[in-house]
This record gives structure tokens, sequence and C-alpha cells, in this order.
């Protein structure tokens, strides 16, 4: 038994100031009569008050009781107890939907092995329940009793997401540290390796049979506009056999294309798909099926389909004709002056030509030969007549079958050293090209202007162009792909998000979507926004490959503390409040029923 | 009026002339009265025969019992004289409270209108203050009627106060008193009993013929105005008390006051005494015209 805020109990010196303020009002009157013969006969009515017995007044009592009470809840008393409370952490990876050899799941083999477990657990504690994926997090306030934790357990569901295993690592690390928990039992399907922290009990699910994967799925054009997709796709063999694959593609539901490759075991390799027809889903699929069909299947839709809509702030209008050639792309112009930021609610992304906005854009941008100094970028710029290229970063998506030999930029300026935008292209006195992202958008700089857009009429410029667009608009490169567990910007104009399910999210431009647990295709739509596609895979080898799933490292700053339970402080101050007003609630009925019997009478 | 209390109207002074002091027994007075007395005298009340003596006044022979008899008698007829009449007023602390109720000044009312009764009878009066502060009355008897105001000027100078001892200020009393009487004794009786009763047994014991008129207050015998936790000091005594009174306390205190009242009643019931209980909430002049056989007078 003790207080959490003994400082309360300053309050206690209410009471006696209470009591003798009570003694004072009850000092009797000296009063002068004929003669106490007649009062001598009053039996028991001689009491005597200081210095002797109180009379007693249950009323006076019964509040004094009250008071006492409620100083001792604002006190916060509370109870010393031992309880055993278990943190339980269970893998809903992506990969513990990989089947076993019994033909069940190996989540359903976690969830089985755990629920044994706690139902022979002795129920005297909390049960904690979390889930590691896609990020590790509480599934529901701590479980009082056995019966609950095990209903919300097997309530659960194994995500299309997978593990971080540094995160899964760092809450493991984190539940046996802050020493709330007797023990802390994993149950998945990674190993933990030693030293096992002390407290730290594993569970772990048997091993999926071989599997062959999917991985990346690329669909990239050869040029930007140019209708027909190449696509690529990435796969492996992680059995321990030599194994014959074929991968279908499909587009909107019809047969595509497919391929055949034979992988060693352990080997993974890419399959071609040249010239695929527009469509606006594709789909891949791997044959023969196996025990993860998670990664057996892949999606990806078709950049030509999509419009780009591009809004062209300039003071020469003209520069931005030739844009409208390319197909898929809408082009509209705004001089400089009558720009507001609102104007880039509908559009996919912005070519500032010489003009800078005047706060961050909430798309991605490109700024032509901005002006000096201004608020929001800041670039240093020097101006030159004449401006030859030092160099570029050959491996870049920006510079990807650039002939810069054959660049011929004339006049332009150098861009400084920027904070946060990095060259990609350089030339005597400073950067030409810089690219960098700020707030979840991606922004380029260029000391040239590629405009008016030629065309074949002036193909290094043009396919430099369409490089910066392509980046801009999100299309082709692999990093424009979209992964489960990886939460996305929202577009602009678009509100509602149909998940792979069926089931419809709101959402607001601008913000991170993170209900991305699904694989499988999302629809993005909004009032101006027709409803767009957008695919999201698992693509990543790493949850395919369970021969060499990497172990969890856990690491605890603190000695667990204790596995022979842990002292708890159960608060008390609920229970006095519940009896203050019991009591308080008698006190009333008592004063009532005596105030309402005169009145009967 | 004249220094009398307001009561004293002349419609009730003339009433209280209608009015004498009666007595059970017959007392030697000090001079011509109305009253019966064991002396022989000239009253036309018989008394005894005695046998004739040279000096004897004719008038006096019975010539009734001569012609019977042929000797000759004298019949002796009783002295009509005055009486003595002493009224015992009591001026102790206990009369000031409860101060509402007045109860000292209804006392010398009553001491007055009874003194006024034996005044207007021819008798003479001795008004003994008992305790209390002032000028002290003179331990002699008035006469005439007119002596009235004087006694009320007196009396108005008394100022109730301290304490005495019943029964032995009244034996005091007695050593100074030659001759028997009417003895009237006017106080709350606010005392041990045996006090009170050891204190009029003394007029018993001197073959004396005793009123006792008790008076309360109308608030004291209703629980003195008190309600709660009071500390109550005796006005004489000067003891404390603390007591809680409530409706229960209270009637329980006019039952035992109430009782104490009735004991000195039937003390002096069982002894031939007279016994009068006035409360000072009573109207004064009906009370005292209703009571008159309790005060021992008589039309």
């Amino acid at each position: 038994m003790g207080l959490l805020y003994p400082g309360a109990l300053i309050f206690f010196a209410i009471v006696p100031a209470l009591v003798l303020a009570y003694l004072a009002r009850e000092r009797p009157v000296r009063v002068t009569v004929s003669s106490v013969l007649a009062f001598r006969a009053l039996r028991g009515l001689r009491k005597e008050r200081f210095g002797g017995l109180p009379r007693f007044n249950w009323m006076f009592l019964v509040e004094l009781i009250l008071l006492s009470m409620a100083v001792l809840a604002m006190a916060g008393p509370y109870i010393v107890r031992k309880s055993y409370p278990i943190a339980v952490v269970i893998d809903n990876s992506a990969a513990m939907q990989a089947k076993l050899d019994s033909g069940a799941t190996r989540f359903e083999d976690a969830i089985g092995k755990i629920s044994r477990r706690i139902a022979a657990t002795d129920a005297n504690g909390q049960i904690t329940v979390f889930a590691t994926a896609p990020t590790p997090h509480r599934i529901a306030a701590p479980f009082d009793s056995n019966t609950e934790a095990l209903i919300a357990i097997r309530a659960m569901k194994p995500t299309d997401a997978p593990n971080d295993g540094n995160s899964v690592a760092s809450l493991l690390g984190s539940l046996l540290s802050e020493g709330r928990f007797s023990k802390v039992i994993f149950v998945g399907s990674q190993a933990v390796a030693d030293p096992v922290p002390p407290g730290l009990d594993t569970i772990l699910v048997d091993d999926a049979i071989a599997n062959l994967a999917l991985g990346s799925f690329e669909l990239r054009r050869e040029m930007f506009g140019e209708e027909a997709l190449h696509a690529r796709i990435a796969v492996a063999n992680f059995s321990s056999q030599p194994k014959q694959i074929e991968v279908v593609v499909e587009g909107d539901g019809r047969r595509l294309g497919d391929a055949h490759e034979t992988l060693a075991a352990g080997e993974s390799g890419s399959l071609e798909f040249r010239a695929l027809t527009p469509a606006s889903v594709y789909r891949a699929t791997l044959m023969p099926d196996d025990a993860f069909p998670l990664d057996n299947v892949a999606y990806a839709t078709g950049g030509s389909v999509k419009k780009v809509s591009i809004l062209f702030i300039t003071p020469m209008p003209a520069d931005a004709a030739g844009l409208d050639s390319i197909p898929g792309v809408s082009v509209r112009t705004v001089a400089p002056g009558s720009f507001a930021p609102e104007d880039l609610r509908n559009a996919d992304l912005a070519v500032f030509e010489y003009s800078a906005p005047k706060e961050l854009p909430g798309v991605n941008s490109l700024i032509v030969m901005p002006p000096p100094g201004d608020p929001v970028f800041d670039f240093q710029t020097t101006p030159a007549t004449a401006i030859q290229i030092a160099g570029w970063r050959s491996t870049d998506q920006l510079t990807d079958s650039v002939n810069f030999r054959m660049l011929n930029f004339g006049q332009g300026e150098f861009l400084g050293v920027h904070p946060w935008m990095a060259a990609v292209v350089s030339g005597q006195g400073g950067g030409l090209l810089l690219r960098g992202e700020r707030q979840g958008h991606r922004f380029i700089a260029t000391g040239f202007n590629p405009f008016p857009y030629l065309g074949r009429r002036n193909l290094p410029m043009s396919v430099l162009t369409l490089n910066i667009l392509s980046y801009l608009a999100g299309l082709g490169a692999s990093s424009g792909g979209y992964h489960t567990g990886q939460p996305w910007l929202v577009p602009a104009g678009v509100e509602t998000v149909m998940l792979p399910s069926g089931r419809k999210v709101k959402a607001t431009p601008g913000t991170l979507f993170t209900e991305v647990s699904a694989q499988g295709i999302y629809e993005l739509s909004g009032p101006d926004v027709p409803a767009t596609p957008r695919p999201v895979n698992l693509d990543d080898f790493a949850v395919s490959d369970f021969q060499s799933t990497p172990m969890l490292k856990v690491e605890t700053h603190r000695a667990f503390a204790s596995r022979e339970g842990l002292t708890e402080k159960a608060p008390l101050s609920a229970m006095v409040l519940a009896a203050i007003l019991a009591i308080g609630a008698l006190e009333a009925m008592v004063v009532y029923r005596r105030r309402r019997k005169p009145l009967e009478a | 009026m004249f220094d009398l209390p307001d009561e004293f109207t002349p419609q009730f002074l003339a009433r209280l002339e209608e009015l004498r002091i009666r007595t059970r027994r017959q007392y030697a007075g000090m001079g011509k009265g109305a009253h019966l007395s064991p002396k022989r005298g000239s009253s036309l009340e018989f008394s005894d025969y005695r046998h004739y003596s040279t000096g004897d006044d004719f008038r006096h022979i019975d010539w009734g019992l001569y012609g019977r008899t042929d000797k000759y008698y004298i019949k002796l007829f009783k002295e009509e004289e005055d009486l003595l009449t002493y009224i015992f007023l009591d001026a102790s602390a206990s009369m000031m409270y409860p101060a509402a109720d007045r109860k000292f000044e209804r006392a010398v009312a009553i001491a007055l209108a009874l003194a006024y009764v034996a005044l207007t009878s021819g008798d003479r009066v001795m008004i003994r203050v008992l305790a209390g502060s002032g000028q002290k009355l003179e331990p002699a008897f008035v006469y005439g009627r007119h002596r009235i105001v004087e006694l009320a000027r007196k009396l108005r100078e008394i100022k109730p106060g301290g304490q005495y001892d019943f029964a032995q200020a009244l034996a005091r009393e007695m050593l100074s008193i030659r001759r028997a009487g009417k003895v009237f004794v006017v106080s709350d009786f606010l005392m041990m009993l045996n006090s009170v009763t050891k204190g009029l047994g003394l007029f018993l014991a001197a073959s004396m013929d005793l009123t006792a008129v008790q008076i309360l207050g109308g608030r004291e015998i209703q629980g003195q105005g008190l309600e709660g936790d009071v500390e109550v000091v005796d006005s004489e005594s000067g003891e404390r008390m603390r007591v809680t009174v409530g409706s229960r306390e209270r009637e329980q205190y006019k039952q035992t006051l109430m009782r104490l009242t009735r004991e000195i009643k039937s003390f002096c019931l069982k002894r031939g005494l007279h016994y009068s209980l006035h409360l000072t909430d009573q109207e004064f002049q009906s009370f005292f015209l209703r009571a008159v056989t309790d005060l021992g007078l008589a039309h």
C-alpha cells in the first residue's frame, strides 16, 4: 500500500480545522437562568465539548469521513501486487502467407502455436498483442484475460506487406527494456540471433516449402509518349532444385504474351516482354503455382493510358508549344503574374520558365532558368553567354540515352551549390541540372532552356526533356513502382482510393496514403480526375527467399527486469471515489427520508 | 398611580377593598380591628360566662340566665382586633431571571395587593424583603391604607440580587417576630425542596397562618427560551452546567419544574396552608381576584 501523490495529504490539515470549526460552532451559549435546579434533571444532556466528549453528530462524522476519503483519493492510494503481463508479438507479414507441408499457412501455424501457449499460461496479468506488418503496432488495448486475447489473436489476418526486420527487432528490444512485461513472446518466421535476450520467448513457425517468385514488374517506354511498352519481370528460384518457370502477361484480362526460363537452385533472372500493346492493367502470373501465391503475381499499369497534365508558367507561352504533341500530355499555360498556387490543383507537374514560385509547389516541378535569389529555392545563378557541359551522371535516369556531346545550349546560367538539390549535369561554371526532393515532391532546376519541345528535330534535347518529364511524372523507371507497406503521396485531384478488396477510402491530395498493406490494383479517383489504376506489388525477393531469411538481432538497452513477475501499483482512487459516491448517496437518502417524515405526519 | 404598579387601577383597588384576609386561627392584634381575637372584648361574638363581680358593667349581666339560675353571670365577648400581617418578599437573584418574565415586579405587585387588602381592612402590615439590594424596609408594621404608597415606593427601590438560604433566612426573621399573625411568602421557591419545607415549617411551628405564593415566569416554565447547546449559569450560586436543549429536553425540563411546584403545593395543602401559583404570563388582576381563596383572602 502506498501513495502516488503523498503531497496531497497536506489537505488532511483541513480535517482538524473543520473539527475545530465544528467544535467552535458547537460551543454553547452562556445563559444565566433563575436556577439550574430543573436542568439537573435533564438526563443525558450534560455533554461537555472542549475537554470532554463531543456530542455525536453522525452526519458530521459521515462528512468528515467523506472529506478524509476525498483527500485520500487525491493522494492516489495504491496497492502493490504481483502480476505477469505478457507481450505477444505476432509476425503478420506477407511471408507468413506461405504454405507449409501440412497445407496450412505459416500464419495459421503461428496462431495455433501462440493460442496453445496463451491458453496454458496462468492468467495473472494483462496480455498485450503486437503485429509486425506493415509497421510494428499494437492491435488493441491490453487484454485483461486470456480469452479476450485469444479472440483478438484468432481474428488477426496476415498482410501482403513485408516485415521491416530492424523495426521488429527494435520493438522486441523496447518491450524487453521497458520492464513492463514479465515475458515477451515472439511468434514468426524469423529466428532471433544469439544471444537471445533474457525474457524473450521465440516461437518459430515451420519452414515453408520451396518457393518460386516474381520480383519487380517494370514497364517502361523507350521514349516518353511512345505507345509500345517494354516489360521486364524479375524471377527467382528459391528452391533447392532447378526449375522451369513460365510467366504469362495479361493486359486488361487479355493474354499478351508469355516467356519461359529455367532457373538453377537459388538463381534469379529477368524476363523481357517487348512491345506490349497498351492496356490499363497488366498482370504477370508465374507458373507453376507454389506454396507462396503472393509472389506468383505482379501488377503493372501502362503509363500511355495516363494523361499527364502540365501547368506551364511562363512569360513566353510559345515555349509550351510542342509538348501537346506528346501522346497523353496536356498543357495549360499561365503567365507568372496571374499564377496562383490553386492553379496547381489539377496539374500533375508544373514547369516554371524564367520564373520561380513564391511558395513550394504542391506538385513535382521543373524550374527553367530561375531568377536569382527567389525566396523559396534561393538559387545562386551566374549568367553565361556560352555554357559547356563538363560532366554528368552516366547511370542516372535523367541522363539515360542522352547524347550530351550533341547538345548545344548556347547561353544560359550556372546554378551554384544548393542546400538540398544535387547537380546531375554540371558545366564549367557550376550546375546545369539540379535535382532534389522536398516535402514528398520532386524538383528539377535547369540552367538552360529545353523548350520549346521540338521532337525529332532536336533529338538529344528532346530525349533529355522527356527524361525530365518522365522523372517528374513518375512514369517508367523502377522508382515509379509501389510496394506493399510503403505509403505514397496522394496525387492532385484524387479524393477516393479504392483498395484491391473493393473498399473505398477517402484520401487527401498531398498526404501520405498508408492503407497499402494489400497487393493488387488501387483505383484513384476524384471529381475532376478519371479513375486511375495504381499497381502495388510485393516486389521484394527478400520476402520470397524463405531459405535465407535474415535473423533478428534484438538488443536491449536495459537488463530485463524479471521473469518472476512484476510488482504493479494498482491504483485505488477509483474505488475510493466510488465509496465516496455510495456513502454520499446513502447519506442523501437518509436525510431525505428524515425530512420527509414530518410531511407525511 | 401614586407610585403603585400599573396594574393597580382604581377599579382594581376598589375590588381589593372588598376583600379581607381570612385566617384559620385567631390572633391577638395590636389594636381594634375586624378580626376576632383570642382576647375577651366587646364584640358581638359570645365567648364565655363568669360570675358577676363588683364593678362589672350591669349591661353585660345575662338576665335570662339570672331568671333560670337566680345568679348573676356576666357574658363575656371576644375581642376584635386588627391582624398582624407579615409579607415575606423574595428578592434573591433568581427573581430577576428570565428578565423578560419580570418576576420580581409581579411579586412586588402581589405583595402590594396583599398589603393593600390588609391595610384597607384595618390590619397592620409588615413587609420583609429577603435578600436583594437597596434601602431595606424597617421591621415595623404600617397601618392605614395611605401607607400603601409608601410601601410601593420603598419596594420599587429594591433590586433583586444575591442568594440566601431560605430556611435560615426565615429562621432569622422569626427571631424578630414577637407576635403571631398571618404570613404571606411570595417567592419563586426555586430552591431545594427540603429548604422550602423547612422554612415554611417554621411558621407552622410558630402557629402562624401561612399562604405561599409561588411566582414563576411564563418563559421560565417553558424552558427559558433556550435552544441547542447552552451553558446555563445559576443566577444565585453561579453553578454552570452545559446542556443541549431540544423539544424533548424542554418538555423534560418543564415536567421537572412542574413536579417541584406540585410538591410544594402538596406540602402546603397537607398542612392546611394556602398555596397559589402565579405565572407571569397570566393577567395579574384576573389572577388575583380569581385566586382569592387560594391566597387566603375572603370577600
